[in-house]
C-alpha cells in the first residue's frame, strides 16, 4: 500500500508540474498575449477587452491558480473561436482519438507478441532474422507516412476502403469502428516493428534462466514453459516498453488523423493553433500530457502487480 | 583472400546505414551548389507530369521540378535533426550530469522535471512553441531540444551514478582532480557506447517529428520545400501524380532508416565487445 501512496503522491506531482509547464509556456512569454492572440492590427481598445476575457489583468500567480482549480472541476475556460467552452469542446472530439489509441494499442499486442514469441523460438535463424529486418525497416516508416502510402495503395488502387471517409460513432458503431480501422494500423505498424523486437529480448534473456531448464527437465512442454514461466517473468520490460509506446502512439495520431481526414482531436488543435485561440490549445495540451502521465502511472502499478519486489526499492 | 578484412555483423548495419543517410547527405549538400531544375518557378507546360528524362522524379501540381523541391527539402530536414539533437543532448547532459553527481534533492527535482517533459507526447511541446512563438525554425528546435533532453539526462544521470563510486573515479577525485574535469575527462567517455546509438537514433527520431509538424502545415512554410509539406501537397494529387508522394517518402524513409541501422550497429559492436 505504502508503495501505491508513493506513487500516487509522484503522480500528482508530475501532473502539477505539468500544469506548469503548460502555462509558462503559454503565458511567460515576452510581450502581450493579447496583442500576441490580435495581432498587430488591433486596436487598444480590443486588446483591453480580451485581457479583460482572458483575465490578463490580474496577477500571473492567481490566474495559474484559478485556470488549474477550474480545470479540477472540468472549466478549462472558453474558447475564442467557438465561443464554447474548452472541456465540451474536447469532450466532443476525446472518444475519436481515444478509440484510435486503443485500437492501436491492441493491435500492436495481439501482432506483436506472437511475432516476438516465434523470433525467440530459434534465435539467429532464418525467421528471426527476417523479422530483425522487417522490423527495422517498418520502424523508420513515420506514421503519416505509412498512412498516405496505405491511402495510395489500399485505399485507391485495391479499393479497400474510400479514403477521406468517416463514419460518426453517434450514426453507426461498426462504421465507426471500420473508419477507424486503417488509421490504427497506420500507427501501430511502426510500434509492432519495435515491441516485436523487445519482446524476443527479453524472453530470450528469460528462457537462459536456470528455472527454465530445470522446469523443462522435468518435462513440461514448451507451450506450458512459455505461458506459465517464461511469458509472465519477461513482462516486466515489455511493460516499460508499452507505456512508452502509448505515449509515442498519441504523438503520431496527432498527424494520422490529419491523414485520413479524420475528426478528432488533432483537427481542434491544429484550429486552435491557427485561430491563435490560446485557451483552447493550452486545454488540449494540458488533457493529453495529463493522459500521458496516467499512463506512465497505470504502467508503473501494472509493473507492481507482475513484480512485486519493485515495491521494495 | 588474405584475412586482413574480417567480417563483423554490425559491419552489415554500419555499412548500409551509412550508404543511407550518405545520400541523403550528400544530395542536401549538393543542392547548394546545383539544382537540376528551378524549385520555385511555376510552369503551367509541366504541370503534374510524369518521371521523364528532363524531370526524372516528375513535377508537382504547379509544374516544379520534385527532384529538386526533394533536394531543397531535405535541407529543413537535416538541420533541424542535427542541431535539435545537438541541444538536447547539451541540454540533458547538464541535468543529467548535475542529477547524478549531487545526488538527493537535486536529483529528484530533476527527475521530476524530467518526467514531466517526457509527458508531452513527441509534437505536442514543440506545436505549442509554434503557436506562442510563432511558425519557424526557432520554435521547431526549441521545442524539439527541450522535449528529446531528458532521455539524454536519464542516460547521463543513470551512467555518473553507477560510475561514481569506482575505484578509478575515487582515486581521481582523491588527487584532487575538480569535479568539471572529473565529468568530462573520467565520467563521460564511459558512457559513449550508450549516448552514441542514442545521439544517432534522437537524430532520425527528430527527423520524423519535424516532417510531421511541417506536414500538419506548422512546420516549414511554403513556398520554401521540406519533406514533410511536399507531403503535405502531394496529398491532393495522390491519384493523378503519386510521385508527389513517393518520392519525398522515399528519402525521409531512407535518412531515418539509415540513422537507425548506424545505431543499430554502434549498439552491436560495443555489445560483442569489439573494438
Amino acid at each position: 500500500m505504502n508503495y501505491f501512496l508513493k506513487r500516487t503522491f509522484q503522480l500528482l506531482c508530475t501532473v502539477f508540474l505539468v500544469s506548469l509547464i503548460t502555462f509558462a509556456a503559454f503565458y511567460v512569454i515576452p510581450g502581450d498575449p493579447a496583442r500576441v492572440i490580435l495581432g498587430p492590427e488591433a486596436s487598444d481598445g480590443q486588446i483591453d477587452a480580451l485581457r479583460v476575457e482572458l483575465g490578463l489583468d490580474k496577477p500571473l500567480t492567481t490566474r495559474y491558480f484559478e485556470w488549474i482549480a477550474g480545470a479540477f472541476r472540468g472549466d478549462l475556460g472558453r474558447s475564442l473561436t467557438f465561443r464554447q467552452p474548452v472541456s465540451r469542446l474536447i469532450a466532443q472530439k476525446l472518444p475519436v482519438t481515444l478509440s484510435i489509441a486503443a485500437m492501436s494499442i491492441l493491435m500492436t499486442v495481439l501482432v506483436a507478441f506472437p511475432l516476438g514469441i516465434v523470433a525467440s523460438g530459434r534465435p539467429g535463424k532464418f525467421l528471426d532474422q527476417l523479422f530483425s529486418v522487417l522490423g527495422h525497416i517498418f520502424f523508420a516508416f513515420p506514421p503519416f507516412v505509412l498512412a498516405l502510402l496505405m491511402t495510395l495503395f489500399l485505399g485507391l488502387t485495391l479499393k479497400l476502403f474510400v479514403a477521406g471517409e468517416y463514419i460518426s460513432y453517434t450514426d453507426s458503431i461498426p462504421g465507426f469502428i471500420a473508419s477507424l480501422f486503417y488509421p490504427s494500423i497506420a500507427v501501430a505498424i511502426p510500434k509492432i516493428a519495435i515491441s516485436q523486437k523487445f519482446i524476443r529480448a527479453s524472453i530470450i534473456v528469460e528462457k537462459e534462466k536456470d528455472y527454465i531448464r530445470t522446469a523443462k527437465s522435468h518435462g513440461l512442454s514448451d507451450t506450458k514453459v512459455m505461458f506459465r514461466h517464461i511469458l509472465p517473468n519477461s513482462l516486466v520490460p515489455i511493460i516499460t516498453v508499452f507505456s512508452i509506446i502509448a505515449s509515442e502512439i498519441l504523438g503520431g495520431i496527432l498527424v494520422v488523423e490529419m491523414v485520413f481526414n479524420i475528426p478528432g482531436i488533432s483537427r481542434l488543435l491544429i484550429t486552435s493553433i491557427n485561430a491563435r485561440d490560446f485557451p483552447l490549445t493550452e486545454g488540449i495540451v494540458l488533457y493529453l500530457a495529463v493522459m500521458t502521465v496516467i499512463v506512465y502511472f497505470i504502467a508503473d502499478i501494472l509493473h507492481s502487480l507482475v513484480d512485486p519486489r519493485i515495491r521494495l526499492r | 583472400m588474405p584475412k586482413m578484412i574480417r567480417f563483423h555483423p554490425h559491419s552489415l548495419f554500419l555499412i548500409v546505414g551509412t550508404a543511407f543517410v550518405g545520400i541523403v547527405l550528400l544530395l542536401a549538400m549538393i543542392s547548394f551548389f546545383y539544382l537540376p531544375g528551378d524549385p520555385m518557378a511555376t510552369d503551367s507546360a509541366t504541370k503534374l507530369a510524369s518521371p521523364s528524362p528532363l524531370h526524372i522524379f516528375g513535377c508537382d501540381h504547379e509544374g516544379r521540378d520534385v527532384l529538386s523541391r526533394v533536394m531543397l527539402g531535405l535541407r529543413p530536414t537535416v538541420t533541424i535533426s542535427l542541431i535539435g539533437v545537438l541541444i538536447a543532448f547539451i541540454l540533458g547532459m547538464m541535468i543529467g550530469s548535475a542529477s547524478g553527481h549531487f545526488g538527493g534533492i537535486i536529483d529528484n527535482v530533476l527527475m521530476l522535471l524530467a518526467d514531466s517533459i517526457m509527458a508531452f507526447p513527441g509534437i505536442l511541446l514543440a506545436l505549442v512553441f509554434v503557436a506562442v512563438i510563432g511558425k519557424g525554425l526557432f520554435s521547431i528546435i526549441l521545442g524539439f531540444g527541450i522535449v528529446f533532453a531528458p532521455s539524454y539526462a536519464r542516460i547521463f544521470r543513470t551512467g555518473i551514478r553507477q560510475l561514481k563510486d569506482r575505484e578509478y573515479i575515487l582515486q581521481a577525485r582523491m588527487i584532487g582532480v575538480k569535479t568539471p574535469r572529473l565529468l568530462i575527462v573520467h565520467l563521460f567517455p564511459g558512457l559513449v557506447h550508450q549516448l552514441a546509438p542514442a545521439v544517432v537514433v534522437g537524430i532520425a527520431n527528430m527527423a520524423l517529428a519535424e516532417s510531421g509538424l511541417s506536414y500538419l502545415g506548422q512546420g516549414v512554410q511554403v513556398p520554401n520545400p521540406s519533406l514533410g509539406n511536399l507531403l503535405k501537397d502531394g496529398q491532393s494529387y495522390i491519384t493523378s501524380a503519386p510521385w508527389m508522394v513517393i518520392f519525398p517518402s522515399l528519402f525521409l524513409i531512407l535518412y531515418v532508416l539509415g540513422l537507425y541501422f548506424i545505431s543499430e550497429g554502434i549498439r552491436m559492436k560495443y555489445k560483442a565487445g569489439g573494438v
